[in-house]
């Protein structure tokens, strides 16, 4: 098998590379962020006038709140009552798998495409 | 106490920064590409460990 | 005269990374990385799952990186180079795969650092009191990215010098605040049957278990950076196994006890809130002396952490030049410190805009779902070693037992944890992933091209089994 010579890449080329790998980064990290999907599910279970009975706190964990700079119940009651939500969104969850399991197939496959030739240059083409 | 510091860590990134860029471009006009970019994997097992089983 | 002979001597002259490293430092970068983890991160299982979720995952992740770290140093005892997983994909499963691999690696080490500056700059205001302005938190983030690139661009030994020597003094103090909390009496500091009640243990009940899993990846996240260090360690076949597995019982054993002392000084819901449990742990024993001790050694954790990282992030960039998956220009080594100079500058500007501008949640779970990325390649990375190269064909600097159980199990975390992320992170999670394909398909069918075929295989092994 013919040895594959790569083309020169021109030094603007190379640049220009360079900034699309860049800018594909900085996109991943904030397109979830302006379409709001950062956000967590969960949601605060909000009880009025709260005391540490009502959010479920014994005396001796209530001594350690204390400690920490919770002076009162209403102080914690944030993050006590800060609930994660897990149901589970099916049709999510089946899109997401189809993406990943996509991505490994591909990942996998294209991989040995190239790697048959790189093994087939070196090793077949002496 | 902690200002003072974190003035001082400006001054000091700000001379940190400039002595690599000045270090940076002092190699890279001394040195040629092809030297600079001379590194290739696996050379050095290659002369010294002889692979045998 | 003296110009000229300088530029043709230097024409023929090569020059590599320094091999200068040995086992403690193998152990210094692994565990420097890790630690971090135990001082803020893993707490955040308590919040998905409660404070026994937050101790199953504990041992249960920990077997997921006790197969990474036995996969790992089995293949990196072989494929000796930096870059490490990287230099792995490439001889075992393909470019594509290879460079996938980097970017994982890149984005794992890049978020964390930029992470870890985040965290030493909430420490420092957290105590800094009145003054301390946007001007000053920035600060504190711009002068420990720049000062550790600066380390990292001079240097690879003394960089790993100072790592493990703060490293050390991070873990003794773990140790030291085990010892004064009295464990081996109840009820005296520690009140663990207070905290943690039947009631509270597992407040979502076991989906809460599997869905604290996503933490859980940081008691032990970055442990597999030890092999960036291949091509820089003096006898990589015996540093690196060695030094990744002390690693590993290192941070099994800091792990346990930093669970031990949390859970007996907090409520879960101030568990999974908390920013900086030792810390907050260290107060809570009412001792000055424990909570300052407590305050350096989570900035020295942060530090050691932020630190490894620019090594293995850097190392990583400059192995996708070196084989122009990225323009050549990123593979220069500085010919005095001996270092992945350019790729250490470019990447300094990129954490440090990301430390300024972005979130921190989202940098850590970017970090986590790159690190997860990773593991589940390890898990067939290795069934693909065995098949193309059997034991008995090429020399192996260390053979791991009881496969393929170990990759199988590997595999199958891998899988609860996708599951895991997906529970509260889905759609950061499918939005990640589409970056990867978007990169895959650039890289597959653009960028190629400038690869030189045959030159990407450097290892003098025999022809794979099947090709």
């Amino acid at each position: 098998m013919a040895k594959y010579t790569p083309p020169e890449q021109s030094k603007a080329m190379q640049w220009v590379d360079i900034i699309f790998v860049v800018a594909a980064i900085f996109f991943a990290l904030w397109f979830p962020l302006w379409m709001g999907w950062a956000g967590v599910s969960r949601a605060i279970e909000k009880i009025d006038n709260p005391t540490w009975e009502a959010l479920g706190q014994t005396p001796a964990q209530v001594e350690q709140w204390v400690k920490l700079g919770f002076a009162d119940a209403a102080a914690a009651h944030d993050i006590i009552q800060n609930k994660f939500d897990y149901h589970i969104d099916w049709m999510q969850l089946i899109i997401l798998a189809i993406v990943i399991i996509g991505y490994f197939v591909f990942l996998f496959q294209a991989s040995d495409k190239e790697y048959r030739e790189v093994i087939d240059e070196k090793f077949n083409g002496k | 106490m902690w200002i003072t510091v974190v003035n001082i860590g400006w001054a000091v990134s700000a001379l940190l920064v400039a002595w690599m860029v000045y270090d940076w471009f002092r190699i890279d006009s001394t040195y040629s590409e092809a030297t600079l970019t001379s590194s290739r994997e696996g050379e050095i097992e290659a002369a010294s460990e002889k692979h045998k089983l | 005269m003296a110009k000229a002979a300088q530029a043709s001597s230097s024409a023929v002259q090569r020059v590599s990374l320094l091999r200068v490293l040995g086992p403690a430092h193998v152990w210094a970068l692994g565990v420097g990385i890790v630690l971090v983890g135990e001082y803020t991160g893993w707490n955040f299982a308590a919040d998905k799952g409660g404070t026994l979720a937050a101790l199953i995952i504990c041992w249960v992740i920990g077997l997921l990186y006790t197969s990474v770290a036995m996969i790992d140093s089995e293949v990196t005892s072989t494929v000796a180079a930096a870059g490490g997983q990287y230099a792995q994909a490439k001889h075992i499963v393909g470019p594509l795969m290879a460079f996938n691999v980097a970017l994982y690696l890149v984005f794992a080490y890049t978020m964390l650092e930029v992470s870890n500056a985040i965290l030493i700059a909430d420490t420092i205001k957290a105590y800094a009191g009145e003054g301390f302005t946007d001007w000053h938190y920035r600060g504190v983030i711009a002068t420990v990215i720049v000062v550790l690139a600066a380390l990292n661009y001079r240097g690879v030994l003394m960089t790993l010098n100072v790592n493990f020597v703060i490293t050390a003094i991070a873990y003794l103090a773990i140790i030291v605040l085990f010892f004064s909390v009295q464990p081996w009496s109840q009820g005296a500091v520690l009140k663990l049957g207070e905290m943690v009640t039947p009631e509270n243990a597992l407040p979502y009940g076991w989906i809460g278990v599997i869905a604290a899993f996503h933490w859980g990846i940081w008691y032990y996240l970055g442990i597999e950076g030890t092999t960036q260090a291949a091509e820089e360690v003096r006898s990589p076949a015996r540093s690196l196994p060695y030094g990744t597995m002390a690693g590993m019982i290192t941070l099994l054993i800091g792990a346990s006890l930093t669970w031990y002392i949390c859970a007996s000084l907090m409520p879960w819901q101030y568990l999974g809130f908390t920013y900086y449990p030792l810390l907050d742990a260290g107060k809570l024993t009412g001792s000055a002396a424990l909570e300052t001790m407590m305050f350096v050694a989570t900035i020295l954790a942060a530090l050691a952490s932020a630190n490894g990282c620019i090594n293995d992030a850097a190392r990583a960039w400059f192995s996708l030049g070196r084989d122009r998956y990225l323009p050549q220009w990123f593979s220069a080594v500085h010919p005095r410190y001996r270092t992945p100079y350019r790729s250490i500058l470019f990447l300094l500007p990129i954490a440090l805009a990301f430390a300024f501008i972005a979130n921190l949640g989202q940098a850590i779970t970017f970090s986590i779902l790159s690190g997860i990325l990773q593991y589940t390649f390890m898990s067939i990375n290795i069934i693909k070693f065995r098949q193309k190269w059997p034991l008995g064909t090429i020399r192996r600097g260390y053979t791991h037992p009881f496969h393929p159980l170990p990759a199988i199990v590997l595999f199958i975390l891998c899988v609860v944890t996708y599951f895991a992320i997906f529970l509260g992170y889905g759609a950061q999670l499918t939005a990640m992933v589409v970056f990867y394909i978007v990169m895959s398909l650039w890289f597959h069918f653009y960028r190629y091209r400038y690869v030189r075929r045959g030159d990407q295989f450097t290892m003098p092994w025999p022809k794979p089994n099947g090709y």
